[in-house]
């Protein structure tokens, strides 16, 4: 059509006019690629902090629900007892036991659900031993901690019974991801490994119960059920770990899982089949497969008859709080992004203005040798889109060198610490290369690998140009407005009549 | 629509009258205006300044249209046309001020005519030529912007592209105004050999005696006491 070759022979021959709109949307494009591709890398940095951070749950004691019992006239007791004191005592701790009393079958029964990705579990249980003598703790004074959910023996959430008049605390985990300890970097292997046979009679100790006793990796220990002295058990220790930081009993002259020997599931069920009364504490921990379903999954533990009396705690306050200041970095890129285009659009619609009334006479001209007013239109709007084509390809370019470094500058920081991260839980656990278990060599107890962010180089990639397409389309028919509106205004008559 | 050979009335003014948007209910620049023009002649429209001539050219070019009565272009009302069409294939129209695309050259004023019109041409830039040697004009213009052109020769652009599309009308506002006496009968030949040669119709608004003189009919528009407007035939 000839209006292209027109609209290119006018862009050409009015240089001046063109160079400064193209400019303008050089600048315009320039910081807009910038800060769609520090949304992008924003955005991509938080879809991988949710990637790599599963959505944890593990069921508590609900103590809103709780302290309604405790109140002597509120909704939880019908009728006001005689003695509310004691009255109250009671129904707590008989509460508190039933609402404790979870067992493996539940867990079973609520880890079968669609919103879980996967779960398991660890048993707490005292118990004594015949072969090694445990620290005295007389001088600990956590004693009184060990009820509802304190964190005597180096305890973990959710041990809400008291298993403290044993003197070892045998924890068993259904997965290596349960070991959150380890995880965490609280506890580190300095000595042999965890066994990843989940069905073996072994065990791990403390460093200082080992020095205590002369302990060393491959000796048997025998751990004994305090309440039937026939029920033993003896295991094979694998592995000798170090408390790293002990932020419980600082003042202590122990770390507090001194007394804490480290097993398997297994092992704690072989001595709870010999004594069903057995004392022992179940924390579950269930990995579900998106933060969405947290409700759902909480209405379905209910629906399966889980204790009005528990209820469901999550990680999510933990996972958003990490993306919090990416979060920020992206609002703020958009509210940037927002400005620039309204600055950018009201700067070309004026320039276009005082442009247009610049070409009033050419206007007169087109109109009077017949052109219809819908070509002309559309030949200002086409001189528009090629200037701001060019112009915004140029914009992108320099975007695209700025930004690059700024985008990657924030994704290597993420992926050097979580590169580190892996190293540190590999180490903690002894150097094992398969940590992830069951659960796959992707994700260490919600921690991915490495690989997960391995998007460093598209920071301006193709959405982003199509968004910077979408965005100059935009710009260039609200400076186009100028024109149409002249164009359908102004009558080649009046125009010619100024013009002589 | 007529054809040409049927009628050689090719124009047709019928009570026409026009006033200002902004003047009083009476006061009419142009009124009961009723004439005719013929295809092979040129006409030459005077009077003093404030007359009516242009307007007079303004409502026959369909550049204004708010106007009372009726104008004909070969027996169609242009109320009725599509006045973009009728600008840019049954009329031409050379203006005082030429009014030419100062980004543009000489060629591509004239072609651009061309392609606007959509008239069918083959070879476009031969025809630009083959026009501007027509009215004067050798190859050497061709690339020339019209800026960089004098009053002569961008009047002779403008009286080429006014012709590119083969309009049976053309008119002509003032067109040797600022031009000096040679030019001026230079560019009166052209007229009249593109009425009398070519059959086409010419109408000039004009103040030139010399134009008048070169007319083949001569109308003047005078203001009466009854402030009615005519067209006297010479």
């Amino acid at each position: 059509m000839y209006i292209v070759k027109n609209a290119l022979i006018s862009i050409i021959r009015n240089k001046g006019r063109n160079l400064l709109i193209g400019i303008i949307i050089v600048v315009i494009a320039c910081s807009t690629t910038i800060t769609l591709a520090i949304r992008s890398s924003a955005k991509s940095l938080i879809n991988s902090y949710e990637n790599s951070y599963d959505v944890e749950a593990t069921i508590g004691i609900n103590r809103e629900n709780m302290k309604e019992v405790m109140r002597p006239n509120g909704e939880g007791s019908e009728e006001p007892p005689e003695k509310p004191e004691e009255s109250t005592s009671m129904n707590m701790t008989d509460i508190f036991r039933d609402a404790s009393n979870l067992t493996i079958s539940d867990i079973e029964n609520y880890g079968d659900s669609e919103y879980v990705k996967d779960y398991y579990y660890q048993v707490s249980i005292g118990v004594n031993s015949s072969t090694i003598t445990a620290a005295s703790m007389e001088s600990e004074n956590f004693d009184e901690e060990n009820t509802f959910g304190g964190r005597p023996n180096g305890g973990r959430r959710g041990d809400f019974q008291n298993i403290s008049a044993s003197d070892f605390t045998l924890i068993g985990y259904s997965s290596l991801s349960a070991m959150e300890e380890f995880v965490s970097g609280k506890y580190k292997i300095s000595e042999g490994e965890i066994s990843s046979d989940l069905e073996s009679t072994s065990c791990i100790i403390n460093s200082e119960l080992a020095t205590l006793n002369d302990i060393e990796v491959g000796d048997e220990i025998t751990v004994v059920d305090p309440d039937n002295e026939e029920n033993t058990l003896t295991l094979t220790v694998t592995g000798i770990f170090e408390e790293v930081s002990d932020t419980d009993n600082q003042m202590g002259m122990f770390t507090s899982s001194i007394n804490t020997i480290i097993t398997n599931v297994e092992v704690t069920s072989m001595l709870q089949e010999k004594n069903e009364e057995m004392n022992s504490s179940l924390t579950p921990t269930f990995i579900l497969t998106d933060k969405s379903v947290i409700d759902d999954f909480e209405e379905e533990l209910k629906e399966k008859g889980l204790n009005e009396y528990l209820s469901v705690s999550t990680n999510l306050d933990e996972i958003e709080g990490a993306t919090e200041t990416i979060s920020n970095v992206n609002t703020f890129a958009t509210t940037f992004l927002v400005i620039t285009l309204i600055i950018g659009g009201v700067v070309l619609f004026v320039i276009n203005m005082i442009n247009i009334r610049e070409r009033k006479y050419e206007i007169g001209v087109y109109r009077t040798i017949g052109m219809k007013k819908s070509t002309l239109t559309l030949q200002f709007i086409l001189e528009l889109f090629i200037v701001s084509f060019v112009a915004l390809m140029i914009g992108a370019g320099f975007g695209a060198v700025s930004s690059v470094p700024v985008s990657n500058y924030l994704l290597e920081n993420e992926i050097e610490s979580s590169s580190e991260k892996i190293e540190n839980i590999n180490q903690n656990f002894g150097g094992k290369p398969d940590v992830g278990g069951d659960r796959g060599f992707e994700k260490v107890n919600g921690v991915a690998t490495v690989q997960a962010f391995d998007s460093i180089d598209a920071a301006v990639n193709v959405k982003v140009l199509l968004q910077l397409l979408a965005i100059g389309i935009g710009l260039t028919l609200v400076s186009s407005l100028a024109a149409m509106i002249s164009i359908q205004k102004f009558s080649p008559l009046t125009i010619l009549k100024e013009r002589s | 629509m007529k054809t040409e050979k049927e009628n050689k009335e090719i124009l047709t003014l019928e009570n026409v009258s026009y006033r200002y948007s902004d003047a009083d209910k009476n006061d009419y620049v142009l009124r009961n205006i009723n004439y005719s023009f013929e295809l092979g002649k040129i006409y030459a429209i005077k009077g003093k300044s404030g007359s009516g001539k242009t307007t007079l050219l303004s409502l026959i070019s369909g550049l204004e249209t708010k106007y009372e009565g009726n104008i004909e272009y070969n027996g169609k009302s242009l109320k009725k046309m599509d006045l973009d069409l009728y600008r840019n294939t049954y009329i031409g129209i050379v203006f005082q001020s030429y009014n030419l695309l100062p980004h543009l050259t000489a060629s591509e004023n004239i072609i651009l005519s061309m392609e606007i019109s959509k008239v069918k041409v083959k070879d476009k830039k031969k025809k630009a030529l083959e026009l501007m040697k027509k009215v004067g004009l050798s190859e050497c213009f061709e690339h020339r912007r019209v800026l960089k052109l004098s009053g002569g020769e961008q009047q002779r652009i403008a009286i080429a592209r006014s012709m590119s599309y083969h309009p049976l009308v053309l008119l002509a506002d003032e067109p040797t105004g600022n031009l000096d006496k040679e030019t001026e009968d230079e560019i009166l030949n052209i007229f009249k050999e593109l009425a009398h040669k070519e059959n086409k119709c010419v109408i000039i608004v004009t103040h030139s005696k010399n134009v008048c003189d070169n007319a083949d009919v001569v109308y003047e528009l005078k203001k009466n006491k009854i402030e009615k407007h005519e067209l006297s035939e010479k």
